[in-house]
């Protein structure tokens, strides 16, 4: 009991940020519910994004019906490779990744080939809600597959690295690389397995990382270190954070994006209710930056100033940035 | 800092007091009893009428019965008579039972039965007496004794209370030869009586006779006189042996007045006998009777008011909110995770039908069972609506199967899945495969071990007596369950299970 209560308090004093105070805090104080559709479904989140000419992956089409899906081969045209989402889909799931064609049949990233009518199944079953949250009627989203940069060769199983970085009224308050294991099955869910590498807000280097709640400084697949990887055109991904806010209004989320190898940064999804463990990752609190950032807002609202979102990344950087190597 | 805004610590305060204030002025004013154990006197009293009829002659008997318009409250009463008509009339504060027969021989026994209890009377009547009588006309010796007696009670005494018992004490002053001659030799209370009352008129202060039963459980007992004054304000009685003031709790007015207890008509060598039996009763179900039969009523706006058959019913739905507030607390403080938000308080109504030992094996030999189908399904490729429809029916085969080998092997609890535990079971095996699919097998098995705990701890407290009757009884109590809740609401400290899932953090 007594042992409980002092990490109670140390966790306090480390600013650690839990599920109780992130709820009532951020995402109910800053997260309207009538805007969550806009995150929630991929579509709405794209369309806003093209408007806002936020850079995300190119969408070659939507399927909504079943009379539709005869329409697939006019969105595929010839391209070699893309990417079938449900729109309202959570955990990646139901998400199909076609590398390359082969002889008329597809090939996936994984090897399988697989003929149209398959394709075409699976897109039958997004429509019916398979995949979806609750069970619902979903749509189906045809879009650009990225490659990733070959600067995570050395540091990811499979699948696509993506950043996640966690924005407060469009100030950037913490981010994380996040790496797919062969335990997650190439996917970039911390809940699945995958790895949370602590990333500083001002360089853009990689700090070490959390694996299933621990500490750990090497990729377990690769075992090569995760630390001191210098992620390229890092201002960019902040500025593509930062103007999230604008996009969708909604106060605290976490955006998630992938550095494709030709088209750069680009924005996958926004989380309105982003998870903690980003904290062991970069083995700081959230709470001690995000109250920073709102003693920021205060002050800003008393002289009647609103910042762009290139003034909102200078000023967490310049606040948040330049970590000090750990031993 | 920031917890609790203004807005909501008053609504809390409000909702806080409001609670209290209502159950506290149900246990304290209303005297409703806390626990369901609690047991209150309840009196019966027999007064036992027996005569010799005279023959050819009609038969007339009157008695006096209780007024009843004190701290007790009749629950039953009841006149038991052969062949004779019962009337009941009011006279003077006082009631008169009269039985008559037009023939009637030989030896004749009447009965008077009055079930009573001292709690939960009605509204006091106002009280109403005399304040002024005339002098009862004295002559001679008398006058004079009288006259010599007065004189130091007016100097003792400050108003009419002290005045009559200062009174009574001298007329108990046997050596006093003015009392003596007062008393002519008889010394008995009744005549004692008489003389106080001459005392006390000469001064012009009312006086009236009391004739009372004390609630015990001696055998037989006969009335014991009292005397009563009013004050203009409120009755004051005084016991004429010694002068003591003030009915004692355990006495109850019989009647009052100078007449005799029973009058007969038509009959000799009349007696009463009382016979007084005391025995408890579960106090709620006493409240409930004297609502029956009083014009009380601070259990009809209770949920006591309604049908018995709907009284079961709300006993479970009113639980319900403290099974909310256990999955409340596990999730929000503990951290433990569960399935949806309120499912585990469904399974725990469920537990009500099959019993917690035997509902825990069921709900996991039938939920193991029916995930193993759906995940069997989920190789089909089935669209979600018919894939419900077939888990929902494997479930109905499957507890009809239970069923039926559990009674064929002689074990009764099989029968007990009901209609409502099923629909649960197939909600359960569906979100609990959604969870499985989404964030794996780990996860979904942490996630139902939870909702078992939370179930079954929601079960426990949903099942306690006392706290059934307690929040029944006392529905305000929920007022406060919400002051809590609405606190959750705003509640920002560490779940207990974070304490370990950042335990990382302390490892430097």
């Amino acid at each position: 009991m007594f042992g409980l209560i002092k990490t109670w308090k140390a966790l306090e004093a480390k600013g650690i940020m839990g599920i109780n105070r992130r709820n009532a805090d951020y995402v109910l104080k800053y997260n309207k519910r009538s805007l969550y559709p806009i995150v929630d479904d991929k579509i709405i989140t794209k369309e806003r994004a093209v408007e806002a000419g936020i850079h995300v992956p190119e969408m070659y089409g939507i399927i909504e019906t079943e009379q539709e899906i005869g329409k697939l081969r006019e969105i595929i045209k010839d391209r070699q490779d893309f990417v079938i989402k449900p729109a309202q889909g959570a955990g990646g799931d139901g998400i199909l990744v076609i590398a390359d064609r082969f002889e008329g049949r597809y090939k996936t990233v994984s090897g399988r080939i697989i003929s149209h009518d398959e394709i075409e199944h699976q897109i039958s079953n997004i429509l019916t809600g398979l995949y979806s949250l609750g069970g619902l009627r979903d749509r189906a989203l045809i879009e650009y597959r990225v490659t990733p940069d070959p600067i995570f060769k050395s540091i990811s199983y499979e699948g696509v690295p993506d950043i996640r970085i966690i924005v407060l009224m469009g100030y950037p308050v913490m981010a994380m690389l996040r790496l797919p294991t062969r335990q997650s099955n190439g996917k970039a869910n911390l809940h699945q397995g995958a790895i949370g590498v602590g990333v500083d807000l001002a360089t853009g280097i990689t700090l070490r990382g959390t694996w299933l709640n621990n500490k750990i400084s090497k990729h377990p697949d690769t075992t090569n270190a995760v630390d001191g990887v210098q992620l390229p055109n890092w201002d960019g991904f902040m500025k593509l954070a930062a103007g999230c806010y604008e996009l969708c209004g909604l106060g605290y989320i976490g955006v998630d994006m992938v550095l494709d190898q030709d088209k750069g940064p680009l924005i996958l999804e926004l989380n309105a209710r982003p998870g903690l463990n980003i904290q062991i990752a970069n083995d700081t609190g959230l709470t001690l930056r995000t109250h920073a950032i709102e003693a920021r807002l205060e002050e800003l609202k008393a002289r009647g100033i609103q910042e762009t979102a290139d003034e909102r990344v200078r000023f967490s950087q310049e606040l948040f940035g330049h970590v000090p190597p750990r031993d | 800092m920031r917890a609790l805004t203004l807005h909501l610590k008053i609504l809390i305060l409000l909702l806080v007091a409001l609670g209290v204030g209502i159950t506290a002025y149900q246990i304290f004013v209303l005297g409703i009893p806390v626990t369901a154990d609690e047991t209150d006197d309840l009196w019966n009293i027999d007064a036992k009428v027996e005569f010799v009829a005279s023959p050819r002659e009609p038969v007339k008997v009157q008695m006096f019965v209780p007024p009843l318009n004190q701290e007790f409250v009749s629950l039953n009463e009841s006149f038991i008579s052969n062949n004779y008509g019962v009337s009941i009339n009011r006279v003077d504060g006082n009631r008169r039972v009269t039985w008559s027969a037009r023939r009637a021989s030989g030896r004749q026994t009447l009965y008077y039965r009055l079930v009573l209890t001292k709690r939960y009377s009605g509204e006091q009547t106002k009280a109403e007496g005399p304040i002024f009588r005339d002098s009862i006309p004295l002559e001679g010796p008398e006058k004079i004794a009288a006259e010599a007696l007065l004189s130091p009670i007016r100097q003792h005494s400050a108003d009419v209370e002290t005045f009559i018992s200062e009174a009574i004490k001298r007329v108990n002053n046997a050596n006093d030869d003015n009392v003596r001659l007062l008393l002519g030799g008889d010394a008995s209370i009744a005549n004692r009586a008489r003389v106080i009352e001459i005392l006390l008129s000469i001064a012009h202060v009312p006086m009236e006779r009391v004739h009372t039963i004390q609630l015990t459980d001696e055998q037989i007992q006969t009335p014991e006189l009292w005397l009563r004054s009013f004050n203009g304000d409120r009755w004051l009685y005084f016991n004429p042996a010694n002068g003591d003031q003030g009915l004692p709790a355990d006495r109850l007015v019989w009647w009052t007045g100078d007449e005799p207890l029973l009058a007969v008509e038509g009959g000799k060598d009349a007696r009463v006998e009382f016979t007084l039996s005391n025995s408890e009763m579960n106090a709620i179900r006493l409240a409930q009777l004297t609502d029956e039969n009083t014009e009380a009523d601070f259990l009809e706006y209770s949920l006591y008011g309604l049908p018995l058959s709907t009284q079961q019913t709300y006993q479970i739905m009113i639980m319900i909110p403290i099974g909310v507030l256990v999955i409340l607390i596990l999730r929000n403080l503990v951290g433990i995770q569960t399935l949806g938000t309120f499912t585990p308080v469904l399974i725990a109504l469920a537990f009500r039908e099959t019993q917690l030992g035997f509902g825990i094996v069921l709900f996991t030999v039938i939920t193991a069972l029916g995930l193993s189908l759906r995940s069997y399904l989920e190789h089909l490729k089935l669209q979600m609506l018919p894939r419900l429809s077939v888990v929902l029916t494997f479930v109905v085969v499957l507890i009809a199967v239970i069923s039926l080998f559990s009674h064929k092997l002689g074990l009764e609890r099989g029968l007990s899945v009901a209609l409502f535990p099923m629909v649960i079971l197939t909600m359960t095996i569906e979100r609990l495969s959604i969870t499985w699919e989404e964030r794996g097998g780990g996860h979904a098995f942490k996630v139902a071990v939870g909702t078992i705990i939370a179930a079954s701890l929601a079960h426990v407290l949903m099942n306690i007596p006392e706290l059934v009757y307690f929040i029944f009884t006392f529905p305000s109590v929920l007022l406060i369950l919400v002051g809590f809740m609405l606190a959750m609401g705003r509640y920002r400290g560490y779940r207990l299970t974070e304490l370990f899932r950042f335990k990382a953090f302390l490892k430097d």
